[in-house]
């Protein structure tokens, strides 16, 4: 499954990566990336019966030659950096040519390799007007086979609504930590006061814009009616170069105040069109932004 | 004007689906574009006014009318409209494509063949698409490659996969055959068009129909080829071949050509040919040896046609006749058996007789073998019944010697009152040939059972033939009998594929003589006196043999015609035009297409989506013409 979603290749470069945050976090292992590994500090909590998958270097393997049964020592972990992902899975995603969903998936999932390598907590939490089922790993790269699995059940519908799911996350994860958004940022309401609100609340917001060509520049002209692929609203108009251009200079003039707004609040922003591959992507305007590195 | 393929209805059905579809589609391609966008947040109408509304109703009728024109003359295009009546355009063309071995001929890199075959094409190409064509192969044979046909993929196939054959061509024949399969299987009028090298084997001019027509005569350069060669053994000296060489000079320029023989690739004679334009000229030569291989003949020339320049010939060792002589009286034998250079005897005392041998016969000189030789033997006056004549009765003094001459040994065998003074007569004649008698008794007999054998009554060297001629015939008719694979007379001939014509002994009957080929199998043939005439198709080694005679053809070399064709002067030449008498209809469909094409550019050059969003006024092909108007105008 992960095969189909990021090839080998692509994977085994992805392990010499690092996910980059600058803010600490108080309470939390990990601020600048200083310590990921699990070590002396950790604490013993308890014993277990071993079941099919636990890690066997957690095995007491004193009580075993004494038992003759496997137990495992479980260990009070001090609470990591969380890096969390909100994926955008609106309808306007599906949009595109290539598609922007397809291209977010991918890109979410190889972050999130680089994390789980590097023994991150990670969580995937799609949204749309609201949250959606998440899912959460770590513990290493065996972990990415479920991640995977989870990206590929996503679809594109709805509408978004980023109030809502500012709100939503908010209340929902209260322990602050890294926030990677992918999302084209397009909602009918205003999308830079919900983000400047999760920033505001103490996350390091890292947002990945994501248009396709189609987005930025249409390529139509004539006699045009255009369907909002959310909310279904149809305008009949006429199109041409200038009215080409104009709708070029209003998107670049969003995705720039989304920009400044992310670096205004001590965040990352980068601008990624799906017309480049996802591997140029990650090793191009992700390591420049010092999102990954 | 007539459609070929479609009738009037079927066309104006046809038209009316498709120019409903068009009509449609432009309709279509005039309404609004319709799309999906992530978001209308960005999306801000032209300040400009449409450039054309988006009502679902004709809008430019200019550009209507030239997409409907254009449709309909592709359509009429592809309904192969032409011009003329249906009935007289139903023409079937026989194409005699000459294929005879005078095509092999080069001219420059390609053969005439090539050369030929291009003009061909190029006259299929020039026919109307309803036209069936014939292609016929011609050289001694004529040999249809298609039926009446009007698939050109095929007739051209048919054409580019000819072969030169190695016969020649019997242009006659070809005529005759083509008006033969346009009675048969025409449908109307057609011509018969001959295209090839125009070198004949007939010795008449053909007649020629009406609707005959030479597309191309294409020549070759100077040839000289080989026309026969003929090999045998010297009639005296075993060892020694004799070679004639037969050349003709098919040119117009007198030729002085080096002729090469090689055996087994070793030089062995060679020699000139002067050689006048037309003319046929000998040449003999000999050779030495005793083994077999294979002989080559060449003439050492460069010209038109390669094949005819050398003949390859497989000769076999010269044999020997090995006989075992058990006789205690040896030089009485000897005279007899140096007949022939061939024969090789060996002397033997009677008491080492064994019946186990190599030798092809053997000789038993009066005495009475223990067992019977397993071979072929010669009994010279036997004792005591011990020959396969059995009992016999002694010769009474001034017996009579006479010969029956009907049987091959006593072939020629002539003596005058020659009278036997010794022997023995045989009492019957059972199973056995009497070759003479003594007073009307055997004397001298033969029987095939088991093996051959040749029972002699009395001593030859004992009595009066000694002194006569037919004793040492008589020996040599024996030795011939027993072993004819030795003595049997044989020739080798190369000749060219086609009718071979072998001559024969005299009052041979049909049934004394076998035309065989390289796998032994009987072919036809016919007797005309002493002539025999058979066909060879292809090339191979053929035999002959006749009583005791065999002749081997070895029919590699081509049959190149001599005789130049003069074609009439009233006769049609080269490609057809194509409004010509024949061509009552024409074809339509280039033009129609042409026009047809020209259309739909120019819609799209005029309406097209680019035109239509770089200007703001609707175009028109009256405002580009009134345009261009009022600038010449002010030009002027």
């Amino acid at each position: 499954m992960a095969e189909a979603l990021i090839d080998r290749q692509f994977l085994e470069r992805l392990e010499r990566l690092t996910i980059h945050w600058q803010k600490s976090f108080q309470g939390l292992v990990g601020g600048h990336n200083a310590s990921r590994f699990s070590g002396s500090g950790q604490e013993f909590l308890d014993h277990r019966g071993f079941h099919q998958g636990d890690d066997l270097r957690a095995v007491n393997w004193r009580a075993y030659m004494r038992l003759e049964r496997l137990i495992l020592k479980l260990f009070q972990v001090e609470p990591r950096v969380p890096v969390r992902f909100l994926l955008d899975t609106s309808s306007s995603m599906a949009t595109g040519d290539p598609d922007k969903f397809e291209y977010a998936r991918k890109l979410a999932a190889a972050l999130c390799y680089v994390g789980l390598v590097r023994l991150e907590t990670i969580l995937i939490q799609p949204f749309r007007d609201g949250l959606l089922d998440p899912i959460s790993a770590g513990g290493g790269r065996h972990r990415f086979q479920p991640i995977a699995e989870f990206m590929q059940g996503l679809k594109a519908d709805g509408r978004t609504d980023f109030l809502q799911v500012s709100r939503k996350f908010l209340a929902e994860y209260p322990q602050r930590g890294l926030l990677i958004i992918i999302s084209d940022f397009l909602d009918d309401r205003d999308a830079e006061k919900p983000l400047q609100y999760l920033a505001d609340f103490g996350h390091e917001i890292f947002l990945i814009h994501l248009w396709s060509e189609q987005d930025r520049r249409p390529p139509w002209t004539g006699e045009l009616e255009v369907e909002d692929a959310e909310t279904g609203q149809i305008s009949k108009m006429n199109f041409d170069d200038e009215a080409r251009d104009a709708y070029t200079a209003s998107f670049d003039a969003y995705a720039g105040a989304v920009r400044q707004m992310a670096l205004r609040k001590g965040g990352k922003y980068v601008g990624v069109s799906t017309s480049i591959p996802v591997e140029e992507a990650i090793f191009g305007p992700l390591m420049l932004a010092r999102g990954i590195y | 004007m007539f459609f070929l393929n479609l009738s009037l209805a079927e066309f104006s059905a046809l038209f009316a689906v498709l120019g409903g579809a068009v009509v449609a589609l432009y309709l279509l391609d005039r309404s609004r574009k319709r799309i999906k966008v992530a978001t209308l947040r960005f999306w801000t109408p032209s300040e400009k006014p449409p450039e054309a509304r988006h009502s679902r109703k004709i809008q430019q009728p200019w550009s209507l009318l030239l997409q409907m024109l254009g449709l309909l003359l592709l359509l009429a295009a592809l309904g192969q409209l032409r011009w003329g009546s249906p009935e007289r355009s139903l023409r079937d063309h026989v194409l005699l494509l000459d294929t005879s071995a005078w095509m092999n001929a080069r001219d420059g890199r390609r053969t005439i063949l090539d050369q030929t075959k291009t003009d061909a094409v190029t006259w299929v190409r020039s026919l109307p698409a309803s036209d069936r064509i014939l292609v016929v192969r011609t050289d001694a044979l004529s040999t249809p490659a298609t039926v009446f046909e009007t698939n050109r993929g095929l007739v051209e196939e048919a054409i580019k996969s000819s072969k030169a054959s190695a016969s020649a061509l019997q242009l006659t024949q070809a005529v005759d055959f083509a008006r033969q399969m346009q009675r048969l299987h025409g449908r109307g009028q057609g011509e018969i068009v001959y295209t090839g090298s125009g070198r004949i084997a007939d010795k008449e001019a053909a007649a020629l129909p009406k609707n005959f027509r030479l597309l191309t005569l294409r020549k070759a350069g100077e040839n000289v080829g080989l026309r026969k060669v003929a090999l045998r053994r010297g009639a005296s000296d075993g060892e020694l071949w004799e070679v004639f060489v037969t050349a003709h000079n098919y040119g117009t320029q007198p030729r002085k050509i080096p002729v090469a023989l090689a055996y087994g690739h070793a030089p062995v004679a060679s020699g000139l040919l002067d050689l006048a334009p037309g003319a046929d000229q000998n040449g003999r030569y000999e050779f030495r040896t005793k083994a077999g291989g294979e002989l080559e003949v060449r003439l050492i020339v460069n010209d038109a046609i390669e094949a005819d320049n050398h003949a390859i010939f497989e000769l076999p060792a010269q044999r020997l006749l090995e006989v075992d002589v058990y006789s205690d009286q040896p030089d009485l034998l000897r005279p007899f058996l140096a007949i022939h250079p061939w024969i090789k005897p060996k002397f033997m005392p009677t008491n080492s007789y064994t019946p186990e041998t190599k030798a092809s016969v053997v000789i038993l000189d009066h005495f009475n073998p223990s067992a019977p030789p397993k071979t072929q033997a010669i009994y010279i006056e036997p004792v005591g019944g011990g020959s396969p004549a059995g009992a016999a009765t002694p010769i009474t003094s001034g017996m009579k010697l006479s010969w029956r001459n009907e049987h091959p040994i006593a072939e020629g065998l002539r003596t005058g009152d020659v009278r036997l003074e010794r022997g023995e007569v045989f009492a019957s004649t059972g199973n056995f040939s009497v070759i003479a008698q003594a007073d009307g008794k055997p004397v001298i007999v033969t029987t095939t059972e088991p093996r051959k054998a040749v029972v002699l009554g009395f001593h030859p060297a004992k009595s009066q033939l000694r002194y006569e001629l037919a004793a040492p015939l008589l020996f040599a008719n024996i030795f011939k009998w027993l072993t004819p694979e030795v003595f049997g007379q044989k020739e080798w001939n190369g000749e060219s594929i086609g009718m071979v014509r072998a001559l024969v002994d005299n009052n041979l009957k049909p049934e004394n003589i076998k035309v065989l080929n390289d796998g032994g199998v009987a072919l036809p043939f016919t007797l005309e006196g002493n002539k025999v005439q058979f066909f060879a198709g292809n090339e191979g080694m053929f035999r002959v043999v006749a009583g005791g005679r065999e002749q081997v053809y070895s029919l590699t070399l081509p049959e190149v015609a001599e005789t130049t064709w003069e074609p009439p002067k009233d006769v049609r030449r080269g490609l057809p035009s194509m409004f010509a008498g024949g061509a009552s209809s024409y074809d339509l469909w280039q033009w129609l297409a042409l026009a047809g094409g020209l259309c739909l550019l120019l819609d799209w050059l005029w309406f097209g989506r680019i035109k239509l969003h770089s200007s703001v006024a609707t175009p028109s092909p009256l405002n580009a013409v009134s345009r261009w108007v009022s600038g010449w105008r002010k030009a002027a």
